[in-house]
């Protein structure tokens, strides 16, 4: 269960600062996925940054009773100097799972099919790559909720289905909180739904309300 | 498919540290080590040039002469490598949090993990370079066996100590402020000129030397050639407590600055 009561968050910059999120409040029950829409800039990512602890609110306070992965998606995660086996084996070791290294590195080359770029430095990785090697990862570890920031937004077709499948598999054991652009796939995966807008957030019990209300919002038949 | 539990049973923070500790050593004595293939040669060259330099100095003015009751190379091997300590320890804190700051997406590790492994990683190389250094003069028959090795072992902790401090200080200041790592690494050259490395603080003017001795290394070099050199005359004024102080002040100092912005720090 994740409980957010009363968040707030701000960025401070030299013009002043807004607040991204304000006064938010829900609860995650376990094992319901959740996606969340809105516009860009909406808070979508921060609201996944302060579910996943990466970054405290300025008021309020977040309680998670569960695993939670970090936000898997295009930023960040990776060390660019390191190659693909040395970051995987890196987030292994934090992991206190130094006996599993060998099989964790095991799955993610088999998951993220990258051929030989497994062992160059990540900075030379496309972003597709980059996305494959980052889901697989996170797939490697027995999360209660997972945490995804567009994690599949870049990959190929045949990955999409691949994650998306992945993804199915776990549902029932584990929660999935989906910032996405693509209605299909949070249709698919989600039950739930949140929309954020203007550092607002309204919870839906059904995503395909959630994904309505926002289309609503910006003139767009349903 | 396989799934990896990834805690059975929580673990402690002491735990989690301690991993996260092992598996940045590990990523960063890769990095500092396979980065180049002469990692290890520079490594050694680098005070060994400075020594070289200072006895080419002195041999074509044939002035400092003043290092009383200490032969010139091990007094100059002494002096260079415990600066290199406390240099190496801040300039590489410098990039400490920039160089991982992909890393910091996963909760468990902090802004201070980086660079608190960068400078055991840094300290413990500098034994190792020191050790060589000392083995290979002493085969060349010069006298640089310290006559109170635990003494030299404490100090040389100190200023160790210093440099981690000084290092968790001035990563913030390079992770918040532009330009802050490129000051920091000027300043390290007129600090080693000034700090009685490898020119006797005695040589300098009498007017400025009661300046000179309100930098703290200066006290920690000089403190380590006494614990090296029987009878060595030190400048006058080494306190070694006065170093105990600087070190124990900027420890508590970066310690209180983690504190304040580690949020600010991994959210850039």
């Amino acid at each position: 269960m994740i409980q957010l009561r009363n968040v707030y968050k701000r960025y401070h910059n030299h013009h002043g600062s807004e607040w991204v999120l304000r006064d938010i409040n829900f609860t995650i029950p376990t094992g319901v996925s959740v996606g969340l829409v809105g516009g860009n800039g909406a808070g979508k990512s921060t609201l996944l940054r302060l579910i996943a602890d990466m970054d405290a609110p300025d008021r309020g306070d977040i309680s998670r009773n569960c695993r939670v992965s970090w936000p898997i998606g295009l930023s960040g995660g990776f060390q660019g100097s390191m190659t693909g086996r040395q970051n995987v084996k890196f987030v292994a070791r934090i992991h206190g799972d130094e006996n599993e290294i060998q099989r964790i590195v095991q799955y993610v080359e088999e998951f993220a099919e990258i051929g030989p770029a497994f062992d160059e430095p990540v900075k030379t990785y496309s972003s597709g790559m980059k996305s494959r090697l980052a889901f697989g990862l996170s797939l490697a570890f027995d999360f209660d909720v997972y945490l995804s920031d567009e994690a599949t937004a870049v990959g190929d077709i045949a990955f999409k289905e691949k994650a998306k499948k992945a993804f199915k598999r776990r549902v029932g054991q584990a929660g999935l909180i989906m910032v996405s652009h693509s209605e299909g796939i949070l249709k698919d995966l989600c039950q739930a739904g949140i929309w954020l807008q203007q550092g607002k957030a309204r919870w839906y019990d059904d995503v395909y309300e959630a994904i309505n209300d926002y289309r609503d919002s910006i003139g767009m038949k349903k | 498919m396989i799934h990896y539990s990834t805690h059975n049973n929580p673990r402690t923070s002491w735990q989690v540290t301690r991993s996260v500790w092992s598996a940045l050593f590990l990523r960063e004595a890769t990095a500092r080590l396979m980065a180049s293939r002469f990692a290890w040669f520079w490594m050694l060259v680098e005070p060994l040039a400075f020594v070289v330099l200072m006895v080419v100095i002195r041999d074509l003015f044939s002035r400092v002469s003043t290092t009383q009751n200490a032969d010139f190379i091990p007094w100059l091997i002494v002096g260079i490598t415990v600066f290199m300590l406390f240099r190496d320890g801040v300039t590489r804190s410098l990039g400490a949090i920039e160089a991982n700051q992909g890393l910091f997406a996963y909760r468990q590790v902090k802004p201070i993990d980086p660079v608190l492994v960068r400078n055991m990683l840094e300290g413990l190389l500098k034994i190792i370079v020191f050790i060589i250094l000392i083995a290979g003069s002493s085969l060349l028959d010069y006298d640089i066996l310290p006559f109170n090795p635990i003494g030299a072992i404490f100090v040389w902790i100190l200023v160790w100590l210093l440099g981690l401090g000084m290092g968790l200080v001035v990563s913030i200041g390079a992770a918040m402020v532009e330009s802050f790592g490129r000051m920091v690494r000027i300043m390290m050259l007129p600090l080693f000129v000034l700090s009685g490395a490898m020119i006797p603080l005695q040589v300098m003017p009498h007017t400025i030397q009661p300046y000179l001795l309100y930098n703290p290394i200066s006290h920690g070099i000089e403190s380590l050639r006494l614990c090296f050199f029987e009878g060595y005359h030190a400048v006058s004024g080494i306190e070694l407590l006065y170093l105990c102080y600087w070190t124990f002040a900027s420890i508590a100092m970066g310690l209180a600055l983690h504190v304040k912005f580690a949020i600010r720090l991994r959210a850039m």
